[in-house]
């Protein structure tokens, strides 16, 4: 009974918001010929790098500072037990695939937050894939899971934030929040992403490690 | 540090990172420092409004659409005068309360550096995807508070309150997705002239959309369920901080899109919030005198308030004192209910019990805890001079000029509802109890800031012509 009203109001909701959409027409204005007319001045030459970082990278700003509460949030309620110790042992071949794995993933997000300048790219999937070689890593056994963080991990935790943050109110004194100068503008954004893709990497490795059970 | 208004959110942002660098537990004076520096600011930021109007910032040097737009008026500096005030009093009180060692400090300053820094940013932020974004930061760190360090009970608190606030969250940036779908931007200040009262049904989506994820995350009836196991489970500084402040926030938000960019689409249905908000002050003032535990009668007791804020809105269209009395009572709540928090948390950490009937005998043994205890319930009922006298007169006037007499009734009987349960208290503190060999002594920081915060939401009403000019600073006057 309770099921089939939360069905019928979810049906309900999804037919609303259907006929809302099909009503709606063309938006009155739109930001592509904005964004693009502004690109020279951003720095970089990738608009959506440039939207991020530049134009709304205070939004930004706070979006890091969401995941590394997220993170701080569940080392506060992860379990800190003894885990048990692993049973069974991992295939062989799958330990030397991600041996072999590893080293390219870290190449891969190199080559990712290069790229984000001037195509599709930058620090959050430079973190990613940063982040997915620790899971595989893990995973097969040869990256123990993480208790609480110590004062390294820590730092590289909130590093990135950290120095997304003095750069922030460095240029205040250009005005602003954020407001770079056009000549250093692409360094800057370099330097903030560089800074991110570490931080991402073990952030979002760290929602995954510092909850897993396996423990070496 | 030319401006304060950047720093007002760069600053607790540092120092909550700060703390987090420095370990577990560890940061309080460094926090205590970070929130004094913010209360300087935000008496500059209150003095350059007051000289020369509202204040504009440009994040990033690009104006909107492009860029996103920080703006400080009347409305926001008060609300910012509320959260640091408060703030501070509260981190000298943590300080106190939480021992050496504590599970549930462990990541008490971090987290509540980076609740401020949202906070403060959603005060500031004139751009609706940013509003999104401050909403998460302020929402998700309110859960890490609430769920630091404690057993099944708080956890399942706190991960039911992880539920209301991401689905009210999520309300809300559906809203915002189709406001943009339609004009092809979320700057306030750009959509003012776009929407009128003949808009795409799209648009009354949104609005429907994103007030009532922010009435969720306010806690008004019937969306309160999640609002007294999380604020009464609580270590009490982190049940104050929330209670007092956190579900301001959304309130603050609601008022923003109320008065700004709804403005003509909220005519139409200004009466629904007044019936929740008065259901909300029945209910929650019911809950409050039947609660057996005392952190959960002074949580319904929150319920019941936050009713009074909706209260305004049939009234708010209208020349009047309305919007003065909305933003007066959530002031005034503000300081009385850290104050209350703040002194049961000394009750239970005296007595070792969190009962309503526990707390006999406490007159004799914390006299000017249970004073605190009384000032803040004077507030709360509403009797002159306090804050929340000052709030409901407001109210009542505004509802009689418009000839509201049913609002004017609810204001009231709920003054006297709240009456029942803070008396209930006073004479349970009364009475005579068992002397108790094992009570622990009570730590003088923690009852002269719950007395601080109590005087402060009394007095308060004294000097509430200030506090009002500050508030019609810019459009929301």
């Amino acid at each position: 009974m309770k099921r089939l009203a939360v069905s019928l109001g979810a049906a309900l909701f999804a037919a609303l918001l259907g006929a809302a959409l099909l009503e709606l027409g063309p938006p009155a204005a739109t930001l592509a010929p904005l964004v693009a007319g502004t690109l020279a001045q951003s720095g970089v030459t990738h608009p959506v790098t440039a939207v991020l970082l530049n134009f709304r990278g205070y939004d930004t700003l706070l979006e890091i500072a969401v995941l590394l509460i997220a993170l701080i949030g569940l080392t506060a309620v992860a379990r800190r037990g003894e885990a048990p110790a692993a049973t069974a042992a991992v295939e062989p071949v799958l330990t030397t695939l991600a041996r072999l794995a590893a080293p390219l993933m870290v190449l891969v997000a190199v080559y990712l937050l290069w790229a984000g300048a001037f195509r599709p790219g930058g620090a959050f999937q430079a973190g990613a894939v940063l982040a997915a070689a620790a899971v595989l890593l893990h995973l097969t056994r040869l990256l123990p899971a993480w208790a609480t963080p110590g004062t390294w991990l820590r730092a590289g935790l909130a590093g990135g934030f950290l120095l997304f943050l003095a750069i922030a109110a460095a240029l205040l004194a250009e005005g602003a929040l954020l407001k770079y100068p056009p000549a250093q503008a692409g360094l800057l954004i370099l330097a903030i992403e560089s800074g991110l893709t570490v931080s991402l990497g073990l952030i979002l490795a760290g929602l995954f490690l510092f909850l897993s059970e396996e423990r070496r | 540090m030319t401006e304060p208004l950047p720093w007002l959110i760069l600053l607790p942002l540092a120092w909550a990172t700060a703390t987090f660098l420095l370990g577990p537990g560890r940061g309080a004076w460094l926090a205590i420092a970070g929130i004094a520096v913010q209360c300087g600011l935000t008496f500059a930021l209150a003095g350059q409004l007051l000289a020369e109007g509202p204040q504009p910032h440009a994040a990033g040097g690009w104006a909107p659409p492009l860029g996103i737009a920080l703006a400080a008026d009347g409305l926001a500096a008060v609300m910012l005068l509320l959260t640091q005030g408060v703030a501070l009093l509260l981190a000298l009180y943590a300080r106190g309360y939480f021992a050496p060692g504590d599970q549930a400090a462990r990541h008490f300053w971090p987290l509540a550096g980076f609740l401020l820094a949202g906070m403060n940013a959603l005060f500031l932020a004139a751009d609706l995807f940013n509003l999104y974004v401050t909403l998460e930061l302020v929402g998700l760190a309110a859960v890490g508070l609430v769920a630091s360090g404690g057993g099944a009970a708080q956890l399942g608190a706190a991960l039911r309150y992880l539920f209301a606030t991401l689905l009210g969250s999520g309300a809300y940036l559906l809203g915002v997705a189709l406001v943009y779908g339609a004009y092809g931007t979320v700057s306030i200040e750009l959509l003012l002239p776009l929407v009128d009262a003949d808009v795409p049904r799209a648009v009354w989506f949104a609005a429907a959309l994103m007030l009532a994820g922010l009435m969720l995350k306010t806690a008004l009836f019937p969306f309160h369920f999640w609002l007294p196991p999380a604020h009464g489970g609580a270590p009490a500084p982190v049940s104050a901080l929330l209670s007092a402040l956190v579900v301001k926030a959304s309130f603050y938000l609601i008022l923003r899109l109320w008065l700004g960019p709804f403005a003509p689409l909220a005519a139409a249905i200004a009466w629904l919030p007044a019936l929740l908000g008065s259901a909300a002050i029945l209910w929650g003032s019911w809950r409050a005198i039947r609660a057996e535990r005392l952190k959960l009668l002074v949580a319904w007791s929150t319920v019941a308030q936050l009713g009074y804020l909706f209260l305004i809105f049939p009234l708010i269209a209208a020349p009047g004192p309305a919007l003065a009395a909305g933003v007066m009572q959530a002031v005034s709540h503000g300081l009385a209910k850290a104050a209350m928090f703040a002194a049961a948390g000394v009750v239970i950490h005296v007595t070792g019990r969190d009962t309503v009937a526990g707390v006999a005998g406490v007159a004799g043994r914390l006299p000017l805890t249970l004073f605190a205890f009384a000032l803040a319930g004077v507030t709360l009922m509403g009797l002159p001079p306090s804050g929340g006298f000052l709030a409901k007169w407001l109210l009542i006037d505004a509802a009689l000029a418009q000839g509201a007499w049913a609002l004017a009734a609810v204001v009231i009987a709920g003054g006297l509802l709240a009456a029942v349960y803070v008396f209930r208290v006073l004479r349970q503190a009364f009475l005579d109890a068992p002397a108790v060999e094992a009570a622990h002594p009570a730590p003088p920081l923690l009852e002269w800031t719950a007395f601080a915060l109590a005087a402060a939401s009394v007095l308060l009403g004294l000097r509430g012509m200030e506090l009002l000019r500050l508030l019609s600073v810019g459009s929301a006057g």
